[in-house]
């Protein structure tokens, strides 16, 4: 026969007070949604930001300066943009001390009309003999270097491996789409610095719209640093040997984009405490509330021979039921709200965003859980205990 | 004495009330044997709920010893003291008792779910209302019920882990004649089987049922009546 357990006992005494059952859920929900989807927007952003600049590959990245901004942008959330500086950059980044490594790339804005795409898309050359931030992708995930013709697409592009695509006139195979970082790489297509100037010069007569950009010039050198130095003072030294150009590190990247979003979220963690607060002792008033009205009942399954240790554990459960029912609802109403909103979020916080793995998933979700139901066993705590000391011929004579 | 069942020896429960103390139950020693139906009558106030408590382990005795068996239950801890309470009692109370959120059927079976061994078989549970005439009554909850259907739905449940011992505070308190006479043929029938009952009661009916009365005044035991 089906048992009447106490979680069954706890579920039924429930349904009892609805109204009241349902304010607890709901102060939970807040509590819990809140964690869990600011939790998992800063470890998306992070989890973009970790992918997004291991694929960058590069510690330091020079650029002319003014363009601080929008390379972060197009860096970040994919913002096309162009901007210019003289090859000989390159050699005398190079000659810097400290720097290893250092390779040019070429930044030009896709015409709005370009085949493949809504609005504008970032094209970007490399150059294959120094690079270091497409070719080790392209090692693994193609058969070698590119061809005249070849591109490979960020996750964004909406181009399959094997179709052609247009930019200013000229057809280009897609030979690979790179996997998703959140950042602007998910927008850009990669050629050969030399096809881009190829296309370039080709422009002038078949696109709708010709090319400014000579052959010679650049857009910004990615640099590795000796191990030997810091990434700052090898910056600090670019910036100031190389004239015309500012070395931005990749960690003041993704320094700035986390300081905007501590900004943001700086607000969302203390109300979230308030409601953490507010919502332990909601329950823990509520439970004493619950202890007192039923004090006659606790005094009738005592006198029924139920122990101690089971009034403690029934009310416990009713706390938990309700908490565990709040942090759940907490965690599908929080992360529907930031898979719907998503996009304007980040939009607005000028934020990369990456869902973070599946196993990272489920270890937020269990953990806003179990902050739940601790919440729930924690505030009840006091009342269970007192109501299973109480003695029975005493809870049944005050319930009267 | 092997036969007592309920042994008191000098027991007392004493309330601070304010700078009084009420004794509610004053120095009351008493034997009861196996298998008696007895009375308890007296007036309202002159301790007899707090006796049928203190029998039933529901209240500490200030003082003296309360044996069920040949046990001193105040000498068990918690657990076996309620396991104790479930196994060999049967309570019914003066209010009605019932859980409100649990149908008549599993309001008969809870006692036996506690520790989720002593599982009863549901035709056990529909012997069990047959007996008290709710047979057909066991989806209602207890808000559908009559004050007499509650009555005998708790008396169900009294029966439920056949204790050896019943005690009833004012079973028929607010119940008309008929309801009453009912109740009380249950009673008798339950004690008919071997079962030992304790009813307090005011009602002259009910007292000359008993084989054996016993009269609270003030606290005290101050009549002790073997019936005819
Ligand atoms: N918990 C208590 N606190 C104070 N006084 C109590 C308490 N329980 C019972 N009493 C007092 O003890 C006396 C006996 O009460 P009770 O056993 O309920 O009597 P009866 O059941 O015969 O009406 C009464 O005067 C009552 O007021
Ligand atoms: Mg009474």
């Amino acid at each position: 026969m089906k048992r009447i357990g106490l979680l069954n006992l706890a579920a039924q005494n429930l349904k009892r007070k609805p109204f009241r059952s349902i304010v607890t859920v709901a102060i939970v929900a807040i509590a819990a949604g809140t964690l869990f989807s600011a939790t998992l927007l800063i470890s998306s952003v992070q989890q973009s930001l970790k992918v997004g600049m291991k694929r960058l590959g590069a510690d330091i990245l020079v650029i002319p300066e003014g363009a601080e901004e929008s390379s972060e942008s197009a860096l970040i959330t994919g913002v096309p943009t162009s901007f210019y500086m003289d090859e000989s950059v390159l050699d005398e980044v190079r000659s810097v001390p400290g720097v290893d490594q250092a390779s040019p790339q070429l930044f030009i804005e896709s015409l709005i009309s370009a085949a493949c795409c809504t609005g504008h898309v970032q094209l970007v050359g490399y150059d294959p003999d120094t690079d270091f931030a497409v070719s080790p992708w392209l090692e693994e995930n193609t058969q070698g270097p590119l061809g005249d013709s070849d591109v490979v697409v960020g996750s964004l592009i909406l181009a399959n491996k094997g179709e052609t695509v247009k930019f200013y006139g000229q057809d280009f195979n897609v030979v690979g789409v790179m996997d998703a970082t959140g950042m602007g790489a998910d927008e850009s297509v990669f050629m050969q610095l030399d096809t881009a100037y190829r296309m370039a010069e080709e422009s002038q007569q078949d696109a709708l719209s010709a090319l400014d950009v000579q052959r010679g010039q650049i857009s910004s050198v990615l640099v590795r640093v000796n191990p030997e130095v810091t990434i700052d003072q090898v910056a600090q030294r670019i910036s100031t040997n190389v004239p015309g150009t500012v070395a931005v590190t990749a960690n003041e990247i993704s320094r700035s984009v986390t300081d905007r979003l501590s900004g943001f979220l700086r607000g969302f963690i203390v109300l979230d405490v308030i409601v953490w607060v507010m919502s332990l002792l909601t329950i823990a008033a509520i439970f004493s509330m619950i202890v007192n009205e039923r004090q006659r009942e606790i005094g009738l399954l005592r006198a029924m021979g139920s122990n101690r240790n089971y009034i403690f554990k029934l009310m416990l459960t009713e706390a938990v039921l309700l908490t565990a029912a709040g942090g759940l609802a907490g965690i599908l109403i929080g992360g529907a709200t930031l898979f719907i909103f998503k996009a304007v979020i980040t939009a607005s916080l000028g934020v990369p965003y990456l869902w973070p793995p599946l196993w990272y998933f489920a270890v937020l979700v269990l953990g806003t859980l179990l902050l739940s139901v601790l919440t729930g066993a924690l505030a009840s705590l006091y009342p269970a205990f007192s109501s299973s000391r109480l003695e029975p011929y005493a809870a049944i004579r005050q319930g009267e | 004495m092997a036969d007592s069942i309920i042994s008191l020896k000098e027991i007392s429960k004493t309330y601070k009330a304010g700078p009084n103390t009420v004794r509610a139950v004053n120095k009351v020693s008493l034997e009861i044997d196996r298998g008696q139906m007895v009375s308890i009558v007296g007036h309202s106030g002159s301790g007899k709920t707090t006796l049928l408590s203190l029998i039933g382990g529901l209240t500490k005795p200030t003082s003296g010893t309360v044996k069920l068996n040949d046990t001193d239950i105040w000498t068990l801890p918690d657990k076996e003291q309620s396991l104790l309470r479930n196994r060999l009692i049967g309570f019914t109370f003066q209010f009605a008792s019932l859980i409100p959120t649990l149908n008549v059927f599993d309001n008969i079976r809870l006692p036996s779910t506690f520790d989720g061994t002593a599982l009863v078989s549901p035709e056990r549970v529909q012997e069990l209302m047959d007996k008290v005439g709710l047979g057909d009554r066991g989806h209602s909850y207890p808000s559908e019920l009559s004050g007499g259907e509650q009555r005998r739905v708790a008396l169900a449940r009294t029966m439920i882990n056949e204790p050896q011992l019943i005690l009833a505070d004012e079973p028929t308190g607010d119940l008309d004649e008929d309801t009453e006479a009912e109740i009380l043929a249950i009673f008798r029938q339950i004690n008919e089987g071997g079962v030992t009952i304790l009813i307090v009661t005011h009602s002259k009916a009910v007292a000359s049922q008993a084989s054996q009365t016993l009269k609270m005044h003030k606290g005290h035991l101050t009549e002790n009546l073997e019936n005819s």
